[in-house]
Order: structure tokens, then C-alpha cells, then sequence
């Protein structure tokens, strides 16, 4: 008995030191916080191949710059970056996909003012397009760069695109409803085959259920002038939303379920219009380098959105975002860390190495004209709806994020045909965004 | 089994055995509060700071406004009023957390008690098939949610194949607000095992006289299994209720990772923050929308209210059940 | 009375051998329920089959509706590690679950001796206070122990998960207490006339006496911490260094090229360890679970 118990306690001692050993390796934040002046650490969103490029630019800036290394975290998100920062973890640079975020992130300076460091390194804002200047700023507070840009256009498959006798991309959404029609297959039980365009509201990133994809394609505005709600006062909603429902009922919402069910994951090779499932998609510019790595034979064109036929003259309008970057609130290596963003959203080698490897768009002027940039025809469609006078961005708010979500419970109750009455439906959801943006103004969206 | 020192007023100076033998009970008395202070601290230290502490906190934080990164802001009830007021997803939780209760707890019960039935009739391979009712107890929640989720799934999941086959078109599932919260009831009757093993035990030592008595009045089997079965294992089933109900009140993890995963990924970099619910807040229970509240949104004053709101609700529905129970649950049938 | 093992065969009563028919038709009754039992057995190794199938299918057959993987692609096992740092998931478990047993052991056996064989004034009230904490929704405390662990800057690290199991768990206190009570005092006072203090009792009579409730506590709360998945997100959610399986396993899907197939290959590694310790601990395991219920 004595024996065992004297071995239980060896053992006991072993697997306190062991544990404490293993902490002590991920240090107790366990982020790997600097141990001298001189190692930075970066989180991103990006994932697998265009992590690697992202890897691959941070690395040149490595080898320029010995007395600093630089250690990239990816497969980030906002919900990781706000714990990290409110418990206290943060890294010294962050990078997040969400810019309406920024509106959280400047409000309540958890990523940190970089107007000193702008001033200090005499950068001249106007290298950014408009645009992206927005979406990185709050009531005059800049708390964040851009980082490459997005813009969403429309991929079709050109291959089905002839079987049915279809010969150029549709120009309006009354075009578009009848090309989706004539592309579908169904399978002999009724279900769906191929499925000529899906609209059901969260499939795949260019059904983002705050509607922000479609917006600049119907004209359509969030906020008017006073900062007020307008979903139900201005037209293009109720055109967007009667748009959609129609085509939903004519494939059946829960056939469209079922299919999306079954469609492969929207970043991995088995993405539906990648193979042949899905004949026309609202997508970022980004899929252009997708498709090259996974599925280089496709047969497919890109063309700006369809637009509302009511307004022929938004043709080559898109929905413009991009991923934006910053230093937080309590990071140690503040000079450092802005040296590497500086880099990271000034450099013309670096942005456009970085545009080439995962085919955002480049977010300064300089670098747009850069000749290290790789032409692609396809890529090129995207360029042109970047610069396009109606292309817009979706409003920045104290709340952040947060009417996204009020706008999503809403259309995906419609989309399913839970909400009978779109008029009242819509100042409803007028009336809580502008109770949610109140509340966030006095400082924290939400609850008092 | 210490006497209290008897002190006399007025005694005179008093002999010294008499003096040691107080002070040796004393010493006895404080020897022995030592040993239980010693026994008990490790409960002491973790009980004032794991529950003592943060309740009184919860119930400080949920008047104040607070975000982690300011200190705490000083609102009354203002958290309050908008729980009960204006919160537009308090409701839909409050109800979806009662829905799983009421419809899961009995089933659950039934279930366990169900099979534990079956298997005292076992003749054959009883080991065999204990085994195979207990065995998806034991998988971690997350791989049999998730191993659910893609059972379930309405396109490819071999649910909705075999029942094709058969001619049925099976429903949506987990994808479907009206199959959301039914899915996660089957998965928890699926992983009913641990009950089923206490029934077991309880039904098995039902004293065989009741049984042969029983018999001899001409009670038949389901007479027997009401008048003698029922209510000798009346204590297990209170206490199996209660452990549902608890549970239910505390359902977090099958409901968030069923609705993310059934969601799909539609945005890079990790969960798409509104999947939360899905589909249409179906799957939005209490323990989530105060997680959601809590640890997505940092309003940890507002989290506070929901959680002090949690307690009492928790305590009234246990109190409730317990007090109830004194109708009909025997204690003391089964002569241990 | 109150044995460390329960029973499970039914002890037949002699009884006059019955007429024939009666015995068909026990024998047909017999049959019937068995096959029910078959049945529902069954079905509730269904899911187990399906998940292992998936497990070996290609990427693209797993998104069809088809259930007989066709190859048979046992790679995705493989796989699974290059995809995830499943090792490393394991391991930080591993020492979550390790480090947490250890102090529910040696944190809940003094309280629950404690108000099981020790006599003091409050003993009911405490032991009151112990059913009070056990019904408490985890809920309740977890935003201001959060507060508490990140302004200790422990937040991002699995510290929070043990710590706490080193100050006393209300449910093993609890399932100990109760066995406790079980023995016989002339035990103890056996010990005591010999000269032993309460701290050797403790140790050496009681302990080996308790042998079985002790080993239903240490599976019940290894078990426990290897399933935890609430309190790993709030506490490590944020560092992917030191995710336990159970997080690991829920954003599995969230990383890229990850399908179902290797979805549900992760799946089975996650249920094989507690699968193949039951099946090692089968008696305790069972006991365990008996007691919980019996006692309670």
C-alpha cells in the first residue's frame, strides 16, 4: 500500500511538472507574447494556401528587417479578436474581414488611434481609395488601414451557359431569373441537380444576409442623411426582397435547403459553382484565385452583377469591402508593430506580391498601377467595378456589426415565408436598427 | 461528546486535576475544530471564491453596465427592464430552454426507464446489450453532435437516404426551425445511458416478494409494473427528473455547435457569427443567448441579469419538483 | 448490505414445471422481446456504423447520398493529423483532465470525511450548502470568475479549468460523502482506540474501504473534463494553442479543404479513447454510474 502510494505520488509530481512545463512553453497568455522588444505577433483571418501568401510577404519584410521576427496566427475571427483584446491577450497587430466592425473597434478605441503614426510617417491618405478610407474609420477616429480590397461580381459557367443556348451574362435581374430557370436540373425525385442561381439569404458569402452584396446593385441605401433607418422607406428593398422571394418560390425554399445542404464548403474544392453545381454566383474577386489552384479547367466568365431593371444605368456597380488592419489596445511593441502595418498597406512590392497571391484588389493607387501586378482577364472584370462611380460600401455604425444581425433574423424569416407582410416586417426592423444605433451611441450597442 | 467547561461563580481556587482535566477537554475541543477547519478547506476556500463570491458579483454586475473595458457603470434596473421589456431574444430563449424541458425530460425518463425494463426481460447477452445502450452516453457531446448533424443532414445523411428509399421524403432537421429543436431531443434520448443504468439497478432490486405477492392477489404484468414496479423506483425517477431538468436549464453545448455546424460556414476565417440559433432562433437557448450576450458581445452587465434570472428560475423549478415529489414518490420500498 | 457490486442477474424462484403451452408461450414472449431488444439495439448502433462508414470515404462520396464507402479510404485517418494538431489537442486535454481529477481526488475526500464521519455543530448546514452548489447552473458564476481570471491574466490558458477542481467539487463531495456514511463506524473507532490521529484514519482505513467510490469519482470527473466544452470556449476559445479536443472537434469544420469524410474521421479518434477505457473499466464504470443513483 505505502509503495503505491509513494508511486502515485512520483507520478503525481511528474504530471504537475509536466503540466507546468507545458504552460510555461505557451506562455501564460498563451499568446506568444514578445519576450524582448523585438518579436511581433499577427493574427489574420486568411487560411490554408492564401495564409501562405500571406506567410510569404511577412517573410520579406523578416529578412529585411533581422532584428525583428514576426510569427502569423491565422483562421481569426472578430469574436477571437474582441475576447482577446477585452481579456487582455492581445497581439500586437490584428486583422479582421469585418470592417463594420471598425465602428466597435475605433468607438471604444480598442484598436488604437493611428493618426499620430500616420502623421509621424508622412503618409498622405488620399494613396487609399475613398471607399476603403471609409470603412477604416469612425466619426474621424482612424483606427485602421486597409488591406488589399474587396469587390464582388458575378462568375457563370460558361460551359452550361452554351448547353442551354446562352451566349453573354445577364444584365438584369429579370435576365438573370429567366437564365437561372433555363439552367436548373432536377434529379427524378424531384430534387434539385444543378441549381442556376441560389438565393437563398447566408448561401455562401454572396448572399450575406444583411443584403450588403445587392445593395449597390439596386440602389438601394441603408441610412438616410440623418443616420436613420430606411429599409421600408426606400423602394429598392422591397424590389430586392420581392425579387428574391419570387425566384425562391419557384425552385421551392426547401429544395433550395436541401441542396445547400448538400453543396460542398464554400472555400474548399468542393465548392458548388467550382463544380459544375451551381451556374451563376455572386462572389468575391477573390474566387478568381481559387478557381486556378482547384479547378484550373473550369470553363467560366466573370461580368459585373445584374442589376434592378428599373436602373439600367447601376450596370458595373459592386459591392466594395476589403480586409482591414490594426494595432490594439494593450499591445507592447506599439512603433514596431506600426512599422510592419505601414509596410503591409503602403508598400507597392508588398501589396501587390500580396494582390497577385490571393487576387484582392490592391487598395492604393500606386500599387494599382504597379508592374509587378499580374494582368488576368477575369481579375480584370473586378478591377473595373472597384472603380465604378456607384459601388459602395455598407454604413458604419457604433454598433458595429450588430444591425447585420437584426437585418438577417428578418430575411431569413421572409426568405422561408415566416413573415407575411413585408411593409410592416421592414419598419419593424427600421425601428430596432434605430433603437440598436441609439443605445450604441451612448456607448455599447444593445443592452443599456 | 466534549462536555462544556462548567465554570462555578465564586469558586475558590480550584484543585489541579480538576483544572487539567478542563483544559485538556479544551484543548480537545480546539484540537478537533482544527482537524475539521483542516478537512474542510479545501471546500471553504473554493466555495467562497467558485460560488460565494461570484454570486454575490453576478447579482452586483447585473445592476451595472459593464464591457471589460471601462469599469463597471452604475445602471439600477435598467438591465432588468430590458430583459423583460424589450429584449427581443430573451422570449424566444425563455421558450425554446421550457420546450426541451417539458418535451425532452419525460421522454428521456421514459426512454431509460423503457430499456431498463427491456433488459431485465433479457435472458440472453444481457452484458451485450447494457453495452450497446450505454455506449453513446460515453461519446464526448461534440462528436455526437456533430456525428448527429451529418446523420441528419437533409441532402446526404443516410437518415434521409434510407428514408427515400422507404418513400418518405424526410424532413429538414437540424435545417428546419420546426425539426431543429426535435433532433436535439432524439440526440438526447439517444444518449440516455446513464439513467438507463440507474433504472436498471433500481427495477432490479425490487424485492421479489412484492412481486410474487402481487402475483398471488392476480395482479398481471402491467398491473404489477404500476402497483409494485412504479412506485419502488419512484425515487430514481425524481431524481432523474431533476437531473434533466437541471440539465435542460443548462443545455449549451449540443444546442451551439448543432446550429453552427448545421449552418455551414459561409463566412472565412472560423464561425459565422450568425449562426447563432439557427435556423430562425429555433436553437436559441438560455445558456446560449447568455453566452452570446456574455462572451461575444461583451455586455457582461446585461449577461449578469440573465444569469441572476437563470438562478432563480432554477431554484423555483427544483424547489417546485422537489415539494411534489412528496405525493408520490416511496421512499424506502425496496428493502436495502 | 450496501455492497460494492450490484447484481445483475436475476435470481430465478423454484417454481412447478408449467404445462406446455404455457411454456410456448413464454418461449414465443421470449422471442418477441428479445427482438425488440435486437431491434432497438440496433438502432442505437446505427450512428456509430454510419460515423465509422463516413469516416472512410472519399471527399467527393461523402457529399453523396450513398452510405458503403467505395474505396475504402482508411487514409483520412492520416489525414485528420496533417489537417489539425490533433496530438496537440489530445495532450492538452490530457493534462486538463489529469491535473483536474487529481485535485477533485485530493481536494474532495477530507470535506466529504469530513461530513460524513467527523461530528461538529454546522455539519448538515455545510453539507445543505453542497447540494445548493451542485444544482447551481455553471452559468450563474461564469461572468465574474471570468472577470476574476482575466485581470489575473489567465485568460487564453487552462489554468481557470483546473484551479477550481482543486478546491472541492460539489459532486464528488457529495457521491463521497454518501459512500462514506456506508462505513461501519466500529472501523474507525477501531482505529481510534489504537492511537490514530483522524489524518491516518483518513488515510489508510478509509481510503482502502472507499476503493470503489474513489474510482467512480476519478472516471466520473476524468470523464467529465475530457467532455467539457462550455468553459474550454469561454477560457481558451480565443487560443487555438491550447484548444482541448472538444473545441478542436467543434471548429474542425471551419477549416479550410475539410469535409465530411475527414469531419467524421476526426469524430471517431475523439469517442475511441473513452470508448476503449470503458470497455478496459467496464466494471467500474458501471458500479459508478450505479452509485450516483443508488445514493443519491
Amino acid at each position: 500500500m505505502k509503495r503505491v502510494a509513494t508511486v502515485a505520488a512520483v507520478l503525481v509530481a511528474l504530471a504537475l511538472a509536466a503540466g507546468v512545463a507545458a504552460s510555461t512553453k505557451h506562455s501564460p497568455s498563451g499568446v506568444e507574447k514578445a519576450a524582448g522588444p523585438n518579436k511581433l505577433t499577427v493574427w489574420v483571418g486568411w487560411q490554408a494556401r492564401e495564409l501562405n501568401e500571406f506567410k510569404s510577404v511577412v517573410a520579406e519584410y523578416d529578412k529585411a528587417h533581422p532584428d525583428v521576427t514576426v510569427d502569423v496566427v491565422g483562421n481569426i475571427n472578430d469574436d477571437k479578436i474582441t475576447a482577446a483584446i477585452r481579456s487582455g491577450n492581445a497581439p500586437d497587430v490584428v486583422s479582421s474581414f469585418t470592417s463594420a466592425n471598425v465602428g466597435v473597434y475605433c468607438g471604444t478605441g480598442a484598436w488604437i488611434d493611428l493618426a499620430p503614426f500616420i502623421a509621424k510617417s508622412h503618409i498622405n491618405l488620399s494613396i487609399f481609395p475613398k471607399a476603403s478610407l471609409y470603412y477604416t474609420q469612425y466619426k474621424g477616429k482612424r483606427c485602421a488601414l486597409p488591406l488589399l480590397a474587396d469587390v464582388y461580381g458575378l462568375y457563370y459557367n460558361k460551359t452550361l451557359f452554351k448547353k442551354a443556348g446562352l451566349t453573354r451574362p445577364p444584365k438584369t435581374f429579370t435576365e438573370l431569373t429567366a437564365y437561372a430557370k433555363k439552367l436548373t436540373q432536377r434529379n427524378p425525385d424531384g430534387s434539385l441537380k444543378v441549381v442556376g442561381y441560389d438565393p437563398v439569404w447566408t448561401f455562401y458569402s454572396g448572399n450575406a444576409p444583411d443584403m450588403s452584396v445587392y445593395f449597390p446593385l439596386f440602389g438601394a441605401k441603408y441610412i438616410d442623411a440623418k443616420g436613420d433607418s430606411i429599409l421600408s422607406k426606400d423602394p429598392a428593398w422591397s424590389r430586392l426582397l420581392q425579387w428574391q422571394k419570387g425566384l425562391i418560390d419557384w425552385y421551392g425554399y426547401k429544395n433550395l435547403v436541401k441542396f445547400n445542404t448538400g453543396a460542398g464548403q464554400e472555400f474548399s474544392a468542393s465548392n458548388a459553382f467550382e463544380t459544375g453545381k451551381i451556374a451563376m454566383l455572386l462572389d468575391g474577386e477573390w474566387r478568381v484565385a481559387f478557381i486556378a489552384a482547384e479547378h484550373p479547367e473550369l470553363q467560366y466568365g466573370t461580368a459585373p452583377g445584374p442589376v434592378d431593371p428599373a436602373h439600367p444605368d447601376l450596370y458595373g456597380a459592386g459591392y466594395i469591402n476589403g480586409t482591414i488592419i490594426g494595432i490594439p489596445k494593450g499591445g507592447h511593441n506599439v512603433d514596431q508593430a506600426w512599422d510592419l502595418v505601414k509596410y503591409l498597406t503602403t508598400n507597392d512590392h508588398a501589396l501587390a506580391k500580396f494582390s497577385n497571391g490571393i487576387r484582392n484588389v490592391p487598395s492604393t493607387t500606386s500599387s494599382s498601377r504597379s508592374k509587378e501586378l499580374k494582368p488576368d482577364a477575369h481579375f480584370a472584370t473586378f478591377l473595373r467595378i472597384f472603380t465604378n462611380p456607384h459601388s459602395g460600401t455598407t454604413p458604419i455604425t457604433a454598433a458595429g456589426n450588430a444591425y447585420g444581425t437584426l437585418i438577417s433574423n428578418f430575411v431569413n424569416k421572409w426568405q422561408a415565408g415566416h413573415a407575411k407582410d413585408l411593409k410592416s416586417g421592414l419598419a419593424s426592423l427600421d425601428k430596432a436598427i434605430d433603437d440598436q444605433l441609439a443605445q450604441a451611441e451612448k456607448g455599447g450597442g444593445g443592452p443599456p | 461528546m466534549a462536555q462544556t467547561p462548567v465554570i462555578q461563580a465564586g469558586a475558590s481556587a480550584p484543585a489541579f486535576p480538576a483544572l487539567d482535566r478542563r483544559r485538556a477537554r479544551r484543548a480537545a475541543v480546539w484540537r478537533r475544530r482544527r482537524m475539521v477547519l483542516l478537512f474542510m478547506s479545501p471546500w471553504i476556500v473554493g466555495f467562497s471564491a467558485f460560488f460565494g463570491y461570484p454570486l454575490v458579483m453576478s447579482a452586483y454586475l447585473s445592476f451595472t453596465h459593464y464591457d471589460l473595458l471601462s469599469s463597471p457603470r452604475w445602471i439600477g434596473f435598467a438591465n432588468y427592464r430590458y430583459l423583460l421589456t424589450q429584449d427581443p431574444l430573451v422570449w424566444p430563449a425563455v421558450k425554446n430552454t421550457l420546450w426541451f424541458i417539458a418535451v425532452g425530460v419525460p421522454l428521456q425518463v421514459l426512454f431509460a426507464f423503457g430499456i431498463a425494463l427491456m433488459l431485465t426481460r433479457a435472458k440472453w447477452g444481457l452484458g451485450f446489450f447494457r453495452t450497446v445502450f450505454y455506449l453513446p452516453a460515453l461519446a464526448p457531446p461534440v462528436a455526437a453532435v456533430l456525428g448527429f448533424v451529418f446523420l441528419l443532414n437533409p441532402a446526404t445523411g443516410p437518415v434521409n437516404t434510407i428514408l427515400g428509399k422507404l418513400g418518405i421524403s424526410g424532413p429538414l432537421w437540424f435545417n428546419d426551425p420546426a425539426w431543429s429543436k426535435p433532433s436535439l431531443v432524439i440526440l438526447s434520448i439517444w444518449t440516455v445511458g446513464n439513467t438507463m443504468i440507474i433504472f436498471l439497478a433500481a427495477v432490479l432490486d425490487v424485492p421479489k416478494h412484492l412481486y410474487e405477492s402481487a402475483e398471488l392477489d392476480g395482479a398481471g404484468p402491467l398491473r404489477r409494473l404500476r402497483w409494485v414496479t412504479l412506485p419502488s423506483v419512484s425515487p430514481v425517477i425524481l431524481f432523474s427528473i431533476i437531473l434533466g431538468v437541471i440539465q435542460g436549464l443548462q443545455y449549451f453545448t449540443q444546442a451551439l455547435v448543432a446550429s453552427s455546424v448545421a449552418a455551414g460556414s459561409a463566412v472565412q476565417g472560423g464561425d459565422n457569427p450568425q449562426t447563432i440559433g439557427y435556423p430562425e432562433n429555433s436553437t436559441l437557448f438560455y445558456p446560449v443567448e447568455l453566452y452570446q450576450e456574455g462572451f461575444r458581445f461583451f455586455h457582461m452587465g446585461y449577461a449578469s441579469a440573465l444569469a441572476i434570472l437563470l438562478l432563480v428560475v432554477s431554484f423555483a423549478v427544483t424547489t417546485i419538483i422537489v415539494v411534489n415529489s412528496r405525493r408520490w414518490v416511496h421512499y424506502g420500498a425496496a428493502a436495502r | 448490505m450496501a455492497t460494492a457490486s450490484v447484481q445483475l442477474e436475476a435470481a430465478p424462484f423454484v417454481r412447478r414445471r408449467p404445462p406446455a403451452t404455457v411454456r410456448r408461450k413464454r418461449l414465443l414472449m421470449a422471442i418477441g422481446e428479445h427482438s425488440l431488444l435486437i431491434a432497438a439495439a440496433l438502432i442505437f448502433l446505427m450512428p456509430f456504423v454510419f460515423i465509422a462508414l463516413t469516416a472512410l470515404m472519399t471527399h467527393n462520396q461523402a457529399l453523396s447520398a450513398q452510405i458503403w464507402p467505395h474505396p475504402f479510404r482508411w487514409s483520412n485517418f492520416v489525414d485528420v493529423f496533417r489537417q489539425a494538431p490533433l496530438w496537440r489537442w489530445f495532450l492538452n486535454t490530457l493534462m486538463y483532465s489529469g491535473l483536474a481529477t487529481l485535485g477533485v481526488l485530493v481536494s474532495s475526500v477530507p470535506v466529504a470525511y469530513a461530513l460524513a464521519r467527523l461530528r461538529w455543530r454546522g455539519r448538515e448546514a455545510a453539507f445543505l450548502i453542497v447540494l445548493i452548489a451542485l444544482m447551481l447552473p455553471p452559468q450563474v458564476s461564469v461572468v465574474p470568475l471570468y472577470v476574476m481570471w482575466s485581470k489575473l491574466h489567465l485568460v487564453g490558458t487552462l489554468w481557470p479549468l483546473i484551479i477550481p477542481n482543486w478546491l472541492g467539487d460539489a459532486f464528488s463531495i457529495f457521491l463521497l460523502r454518501q459512500f462514506f456514511l456506508t462505513i461501519p463506524e466500529e472501523y474507525l473507532d477501531a482505529a481510534r482506540v489504537d492511537g490514530c490521529g483522524e489524518i491516518r484514519i483518513l488515510t489508510t482505513v478509509v481510503l482502502r474501504l472507499a476503493k470503489p467510490a474513489i474510482a467512480a469519482v476519478a472516471l466520473f470527473s476524468a470523464l467529465y473534463t475530457f467532455n467539457d466544452y462550455f468553459l474550454p470556449l469561454l477560457y481558451v476559445g480565443e487560443n487555438s494553442h491550447n484548444w482541448v479536443v472538444a473545441i478542436g472537434l467543434s471548429e474542425f469544420r471551419s477549416l479550410h479543404q475539410v469535409l465530411w469524410n475527414t469531419t467524421m474521421a476526426a469524430t471517431v479518434l475523439v469517442m475511441a479513447p473513452v470508448i476503449v477505457i470503458f470497455f478496459l473499466a467496464q466494471k467500474a464504470f458501471v458500479e459508478g454510474v450505479t452509485l450516483t443513483g443508488v445514493k443519491g
